[in-house]
């Protein structure tokens, strides 16, 4: 009875060994791809970041952009300097090669292993994948909900936070559901949950701005129904006006 | 009423027209037949012993040509876009011509110029021929107009450059031949990446190349209006093309002690508003600013010191009869913009559009505060002027140390 158990368990250890075996090799060759990677990104970001600096290309591409707007490249770039944008995303295109490469030397190693390939591997690629997606969508939904709110309180519209609130969930909303979708998580029922939501905002919004208007839109329905009567020839009596003209404002 | 406009006569030039053998280059915009009649007309009227030579994109009609005055139709070597001011394209054609025939003074007119009278015609010819670098006129404004040239143009330019010239975004200049070539200079640099229609700032260029400045004050002329619209788009148009100036020329202006150039001009030119003033409504203005604080509070919390933002909604609060922003707490709010600008505190696209409703908030508080009387609005003027330069130094300060402890 012992040395059954004693075996069983030798044998269990023996499989946990050959394992563990099989699968140090291809974390090896992960951790080797990226790290080379990693060093080559690194050498050409310097590279890059030399040769950018000795070429003025900051000064260059500054000058060739309006002093403020929005599509100006070093409003996005780190510490403003393009030059700086280039080569982090050089290094950072490494990087994400290396790991993609680490990710399929791991896979080669440790095929006679479905259980990890099938289960961990795509999920990691798709974490980053998602990772990224929720940064920029975030990103995206903060700078479009202060566009709406300046612009919108400039137009002197009296919802304007509700209406920039309204804009970053739609965003929120529809750059969590991607993410969810590209995790391979919940299905068909993000899609519906997404729909719901996306369309209870939009229509949110839509009654919002509808009722904050209705007394212009009544006047001006008000108008258009009164217009036919009073069009006869016959019918029209002037009335003269005396509104003393506004004094205009001029700013420039 | 409008107040009869004073040409006055620099000091040190002489009355008479500048000497007769300096040719006066003439640049022109595209006009219309009949106002480029008018205006040769005046051009004559205004010098007519001086040789003259106009430069216009148009066709040259052949009786044009007469006396001393000769005509040259030229095609721009920068393509020009009819902007309601020069701009750098036209700066550019300016000293393209003038380096070709080397003229004494080169008069550069803005849209509209058949309504510039002879006599300003003539004291920029002369006083650019008086060995002034830059002559700029300073046309009678009424109290409603040209506001944001008061609120913001003016007073930092005096500030920051110590040059009293009142309109230093000129639709109108006279140029000495090296102040031409250094506003083309400047003017390459922004043609080259394809924007023409970039603003260009002659006060501040003769300021850092220490050229001497001069303003004179000219009749009545027909203001060209803006092309744009939205008049938020070019507020924050002509705000971001100071501030980018600004910064571009931190080193001149940050120097402790700039000799500051005297004001030679006491009793500016105004004109009182042909209309009721109490006609304005100001109410709708007020209420913006306050629809503009509920909303924007966050956003300029992220730009202004605790001290502007209490101002600001002490100031949110106050009745429509007492509103009133202190020209401290203005000068003070356009300089924290001009540091997060350069900074970079948030976008600079959000930051010029979070400037707009409080330039409005000024405005609504300075059309209550001087009626339609023009006098009154200069004087105001002046004070706004005033409180930039006393401010001066906070700018300096956190320019150099943006970290500092600032309450």
């Amino acid at each position: 009875m012992g040395q059954q158990i004693e075996s069983a368990l030798r044998e269990s250890m023996q499989r946990v060994v050959v394992l563990l075996v099989n699968f140090l090799p291809g974390l090896v060759a992960f951790l080797l791809a990226v790290v080379v990677l990693m060093l080559v990104g690194a050498v050409l970001a310097f590279l890059l970041r030399k040769i950018l600096t000795a070429l003025r290309f900051d000064e260059r591409l500054a000058s060739r952009q309006t002093p403020g707007a929005v599509t100006n490249v070093s409003e996005w770039s780190p510490a403003n300097s393009p030059t700086l944008l280039v080569s982090r995303v050089v290094w950072w295109a490494c990087l994400l090669v290396g790991i993609a490469i680490g990710i399929s030397a791991f896979n080669v190693s440790v095929s006679d292993t479905p259980t990890v390939a099938l289960l961990f591997l795509p999920y990691l690629t798709h974490l980053v994948g998602a990772a990224l997606l929720l940064i920029v969508g975030t990103l995206l939904a903060r700078f479009l909900a202060r566009s709406v709110l300046i612009g919108a309180v400039n137009a002197q519209l009296q919802y304007a936070r509700f209406l920039s609130l309204g804009v970053k969930w739609l965003m929120f909303v529809l750059t969590a559901a991607m993410a969810i979708d590209h995790l391979g998580i919940g299905g068909n029922v993000v899609v519906l949950a997404f729909g719901i939501l996306f369309g209870g905002i939009v229509l949110t919004l839509a009654l919002a701005i509808g009722l904050g208007s209705r007394d212009l839109v009544s006047r001006s329905i008000e108008k258009s129904m009164d217009r036919p009567a009073t069009n006869s020839p016959q019918d029209i009596t002037f009335v003269p006006t005396e509104t003393p003209p506004v004094p205009p404002l001029r700013h420039f | 009423m409008s107040t009869t406009p004073v040409l006055q006569t620099p000091a040190n030039m002489d009355a008479s027209p500048s000497p007769c053998d300096l040719l006066t280059l003439v640049c022109l915009p595209s006009l219309t037949s009949e106002a480029l009649d008018a205006t040769l007309a005046n051009l004559r009227v205004a010098m007519a012993t001086q040789p003259l030579l106009v430069v216009t994109p148009d066709a040259v009609p052949p009786s044009a040509e007469g006396g001393s005055l000769r005509i040259l139709s030229h095609r721009p070597s920068a393509p020009t876009h009819g902007a309601w001011i020069p701009t750098a394209a036209d700066y550019l054609n300016a000293w393209a011509v003038a380096r070709e025939h080397r003229p004494g003074v080169v008069l550069l007119l803005g849209p509209d110029c058949a309504t510039v009278s002879p006599a300003t015609l003539r004291l920029l010819a002369a006083g650019a021929a008086s060995k002034h670098d830059l002559v700029l006129p300073r046309y009678p404004v009424g109290p409603h107009d040209a506001l944001f040239n008061s609120a913001i143009l003016y007073p930092l330019t005096r500030a920051l450059f110590s040059h009293h010239v009142r309109f230093p975004l000129p639709i109108d200049a006279a140029l000495s031949p090296r102040m031409c070539e250094r506003l083309a200079t400047a003017a390459q640099r922004l043609t080259a990446a394809g924007q023409g229609e970039a603003l260009l700032w002659p006060v501040a260029n003769a300021a850092v190349a220490g050229y001497s400045v001069f303003d004179v004050a000219g009749e009545k002329r027909l203001l060209p209006a803006p092309n744009a619209d939205d008049v938020n788009a070019l507020i924050a148009n002509v705000a971001g093309s100071l501030f980018a100036d600004v910064e571009a020329k931190a080193a001149f202006w940050q120097r402790a002690r700039l000799a500051m150039s005297p004001s030679r001009v006491t009793d500016y030119a105004t004109e009182a508003t042909a209309h009721d003033p109490n006609a304005l409504d100001l109410a709708p203005m007020i209420q913006s600013f306050r629809n503009a604080y509920t909303n924007l509070r966050e956003l300029w919390s992220l730009v202004l010191p605790p001290n502007s933002l209490l101002a600001l909604k002490k100031l949110s609060l106050a009745p429509a009869e007492t509103f009133r922003m202190p020209d401290a707490l203005w000068a003070r709010t356009v300089y924290d913009f001009l540091l997060a600008y350069r900074l970079r505190t948030i976008n600079r696209g959000h930051l010029l559009g979070a400037l707009t409703p409080l330039y409005l908030g000024w405005v609504a508080s300075h059309i209550r505060l001087v009626g339609g009387d023009a006098k009154v609005a200069e004087q105001h003027i002046e004070e706004v002027a005033a409180a930039f330069e006393g401010d001066k130094p906070y700018l300096v300060a956190r320019w150099r140390w943006p970290d500092r402890f600032n309450p």
